[in-house]
């Protein structure tokens, strides 16, 4: 084997497979994950190792879990009130099952109202305003108030339903970020957090989180 | 299409919670071996699913069948996750007892229908490097081994590791090109 330095296209593989493996420090790995959204070559890259290594998956033995899904779907999908007894259940039924007949109505494909939820992220003693809206499959998070995230930080988005950890939806670059997703339920929390330039590192929010607002029905 | 897996994360993009339960049988079983056998903590291995399984439901959009095969997207997102988490901890040293209990473990039935033409070649590049190299890509792999960690495993100092594990992938992207 040659001792000849890495040519860089050389260098970037290697990187991309170090990243892929998960070698790398955890400065480096972010750093790594930032330069993925703005270089589509390197990000291809990465792809291509993920292929490649996908061929030593057989070597992670199956274990079979407990039955996360209720966990999982209480965290995703807030259940809706329970419904009220008596005569009130009754009339609940008959509303109901009229708008059973009225949403096969509204399916209609030219009548589908679009499913539209809306938050606004503020907090005391800061100017910083998000606006989040969300229609057709798609979330839209516009600043309108405050400053952006300083030079080598970053603005991050999170999904936050009841005691369950935060989930990241994306980074806000600049002064909006539309982010393709199923609807949030209306109830979840969003919270807007500064973190380091690439997002947060660990997949929890690690720096302070800066405005927060309730997903309601637009 | 002749995987199962992608054609439930398409209809999971779609908002199809049925799809998502069917998924979770499909696939749980697979990522919490992963989740196991690289982080070693089964508690800790079950908030990871659960988180995974979460972004799933929210990313499922991303997946693209015409790209790869749907388990190995999810794999991908679950080894991402898990080294997260890995690099995350204040000790990086892997604990290796729930690591070797897992790692005689074999291949699965049905995972090695999955790659076949792939995994030939992969492991054929990967007969051409010295063993103990070989040994190193896969603990990273496999067992979300960092630097330092297999620095540790090979006696050798951890710039030597980065060194010849680089030109390690080299040797393997030359093979895996031609």
């Amino acid at each position: 084997m040659t001792d000849a330095p890495l040519t860089p296209r050389e260098d970037d593989s290697a990187l991309a497979a170090e990243y892929v493996l998960g070698v790398l420090p955890l400065p480096d790995r972010a750093a790594a994950e930032a330069r993925m959204k703005h270089d589509p070559a390197f990000a291809a890259e990465v792809a291509a190792w993920e292929t490649h290594f996908g061929a030593l998956n057989d070597g992670f033995a199956e274990a079979a879990p407990p039955d996360l899904m209720p966990a999982i779907e209480a965290r995703l999908f807030p259940a809706a009130p329970a419904r009220r007894a008596g005569w009130f259940g009754w009339l609940v039924g008959a509303v109901t099952a009229a708008a059973l007949v009225l949403a096969a109505v509204l399916a209609l494909p030219w009548l589908a109202p679009e499913h539209q939820m809306h938050a606004d992220l503020t907090a005391d003693g800061t100017q910083l305003v998000y606006q989040v809206s969300y229609a057709g499959d798609q979330l839209t998070v516009t600043r309108i108030g405050g400053e952006p995230a300083p030079p080598g930080q970053v603005h991050e988005l999170w999904l936050i339903a009841g005691n369950a950890a935060p989930v990241s939806l994306g980074l806000i670059e600049g002064d909006d970020a539309v982010l393709a997703m199923p609807a949030p339920a209306a109830g979840v929390v969003l919270a807007v957090s500064l973190e380091p330039e690439g997002g947060s590192p660990s997949g929890q929010p690690t720096g302070p989180v800066l405005v927060t607002g309730v997903v309601s029905d637009a | 299409m002749d995987d199962p897996v992608a054609e439930l994360l398409l209809q999971v993009a779609a908002q199809d919670r049925a799809a998502f339960r069917a998924l979770y049988t499909a696939a749980g079983a697979k990522l919490m071996g992963v989740a196991l056998r690289m982080l070693s903590d089964r508690q800790e291995a079950e908030e990871a699913v659960q988180e995974v399984f979460t972004r799933v439901w929210l990313r499922a959009g991303r997946f693209d069948p015409g790209r790869g095969r749907g388990m190995t997207w999810l794999i991908a997102l679950m080894r991402n996750h898990a080294i997260d988490r890995l690099r995350a901890r204040p000790d990086p040293v892997a604990e290796e007892g729930a690591v070797d209990a897992l790692r005689d473990s074999g291949p699965t039935a049905e995972g090695a229908a999955i790659a076949v033409g792939e995994s030939r070649r992969v492991a054929d590049c990967f007969g051409q490097l010295e063993p103990d190299r070989a040994a190193a890509v896969r603990g990273a792999y496999l067992d979300g081994l960092s630097y330092q960690d297999l620095a540790l495993r090979h006696a050798v100092p951890l710039n030597t590791m980065r060194t010849w594990l680089r030109r390690s992938l080299i040797r393997l992207r030359e093979c895996l090109e031609q």
